[in-house]
């Protein structure tokens, strides 16, 4: 066996990797989310107002861990559902950057709140990525 | 709160230099091919049999493995020479991906042990987190997700599936609030306190400093001596801010004096304590417009500015907490960096004096008691 012919076992592609890895991204978002609103707990002792937030932020991360499920499974609402969310947080972080309130300084934000969400949506919008989807519905 | 530190902004630009690298020698390479050469035919067609999972996986742990390896100068004992070793093991495990069908597992086991190790270093105080520091960590996180991605087909039993299915999330979840205990736990010499980070400034005043500052005190304290009453100081135009249950503080805010640079006669905000009796004047703050741009310093180390970022403000009223190491706050608040600002306590400060970024512990306790 040549070691090409070796790679090709190990690493033989499922039919589409973009579902795949679209997945994993929004799992990875849903895991920082979730930090995110558990560690608004504390302060909503004493800010009132953050215990509704946190609560928010634990049910959005426990919704984007189960449409993250639900895109490698290859559903199209899934689909619809993620794609409309990224593009939500993608343009309120481009808002974000443009305000002089500093919310975007250095490589941690512009991996996570820019980088992350285009590349999600670029995965569901490539054309390997709709046909994903297409062949599965 | 997460800076760059000056000595690891190289491995951005050693990132950047080993993405285009790769894109540039698979360009040459397709091109070699194409030309018949044999040893190009076999990498190009290695590259197109590797799945994009795997690909994806290989580039990111390359990514690390050059940061590492970039970061090895500005770190010295034992750290330096375990990124020697975890930039090459990344490097040799990114080439792995490619040619070798055993590169999985001791991949999945390099990245979990890097993440961890990088935790324990912060969390013991051995290194500060920073921003390239917990980038890397994202990527490595990604990259062993990716990998615990590539499952066999046959070996799918429902324990392995489940444990593939919790295993990424809380590694991800453990190591945010590892990173930010870390941090928080070992805060560096210029933070005042978790979110306010000090001017840099020299470590002893000067006569010249001491006379400056003490002239700041008390111009301070004649100019706004008149508003000791609130009514007068909204009188005046300062609009009192938001009433908090966390802050006993509260500041009115003047945006006509937005332009005015450390001026006595046009401070940008009171402060006032809420006591039992109602609003005591307490102090001034300076501010200067933009973040980033510290104000000037007539008394040195005495008159030391301070900013506050790393902060989630929720536009929902005056609240707040700490943003995670990985940048992300609650929805509906957003990570903010406020401009630099300096109080001046007209009131005895104890043991923090008249300058310091927050009101004394001991003083505040003895306001809210009166």
């Amino acid at each position: 066996m040549s070691i090409t012919s070796q790679a090709v076992t190990a690493n033989n592609a499922p039919s589409s990797s973009a579902p795949e890895i679209a997945s994993l991204l929004v799992v990875t978002q849903a895991s920082l989310s979730l930090v995110a609103g558990l560690s608004a707990i504390p302060f909503s002792i004493v800010e009132p107002g953050f215990r509704v937030l946190s609560v928010l932020t634990i049910l959005v991360a426990i919704g984007m861990f189960w449409l993250a499920r639900n895109l490698r499974r290859q559903r199209r609402w899934a689909r619809r559902w993620v794609i409309a969310l990224e593009a939500l947080g993608l343009l309120a972080s481009l808002l974000l950057t443009v305000l002089p309130i500093g919310a975007m300084r250095g490589p941690v934000p512009v991996l996570v709140n820019l980088v992350m969400p285009a590349a999600v949506l670029w995965l569901l919008w490539s054309r390997s990525g709709r046909a994903a989807f297409k062949k599965a519905a | 709160m997460y800076d760059i530190a000056g000595e690891h902004a190289v491995a951005i630009g050693a990132a950047i230099a080993l993405i285009v690298s790769l894109w540039l020698a698979l360009r040459a390479l397709s091109w070699l091919a194409r030309r018949r050469i044999g040893w190009a035919v076999a990498l190009v067609e290695a590259y197109r049999t590797t799945s994009a999972i795997a690909s994806l996986a290989a580039v990111l742990m390359l990514v690390s493995g050059v940061i590492h390896l970039a970061l090895i100068p500005s770190h010295e004992g034992i750290t330096a020479v375990l990124f020697v070793i975890n930039g090459l093991g990344f490097v040799v495990l990114g080439v792995a991906a490619f040619f070798t069908s055993w590169w999985r597992r001791p991949a999945v086991l390099w990245l979990a042990a890097t993440i961890v190790a990088y935790v324990v270093w912060i969390i013991a105080g051995w290194e500060t987190p920073d921003q390239i520091g917990i980038a890397c960590k994202l990527i490595e996180l990604v990259a062993l997700g990716l990998i615990l991605r590539l499952a066999q087909p046959g070996r799918r039993t429902w324990p392995r599936r489940m444990w593939r299915a919790v295993a990424f999330p809380m590694l991800a979840s453990l190591a945010t609030i590892g990173i930010w205990v870390g941090g928080l736990a070992h805060p560096d010499a210029l933070h005042a306190h978790a979110g306010a980070i000090l001017q840099p400034v020299a470590a002893v005043a000067t006569p010249e400093q001491r006379d400056a500052a003490a002239r700041l005190l008390s111009n301070t304290r004649a100019s706004i001596a008149r508003y000791q009453d609130p009514a007068a100081a909204i009188a005046a135009g300062f609009k009192p801010g938001p009433v908090s249950s966390a802050d006993p503080l509260r500041h009115f805010e003047n945006s006509a004096n937005a332009n005015a640079i450390l001026d006595p006669k046009h401070p940008q905000a009171l402060v006032y304590a809420q006591t039992k009796h109602g609003l005591q004047l307490i102090g001034a703050m300076y501010q200067m417009k933009s973040a980033g741009q510290w104000g000037p310093d007539p008394g040195g180390p005495l008159t030391q500015w301070h900013q506050h970022e790393g902060i989630c403000f929720s536009p929902f009223g005056f609240e707040f907490s700490f943003e995670t190491p990985f940048w992300t706050c609650p929805v509906g608040s957003t990570s903010i960096t406020t401009p630099p600002m300096l109080h001046v306590w007209i009131i005895d400060n104890g043991k923090e004096g008249p300058f310091a970024a927050d009101l004394d512990k001991t003083v505040q306790k003895q306001l809210q008691g009166s």
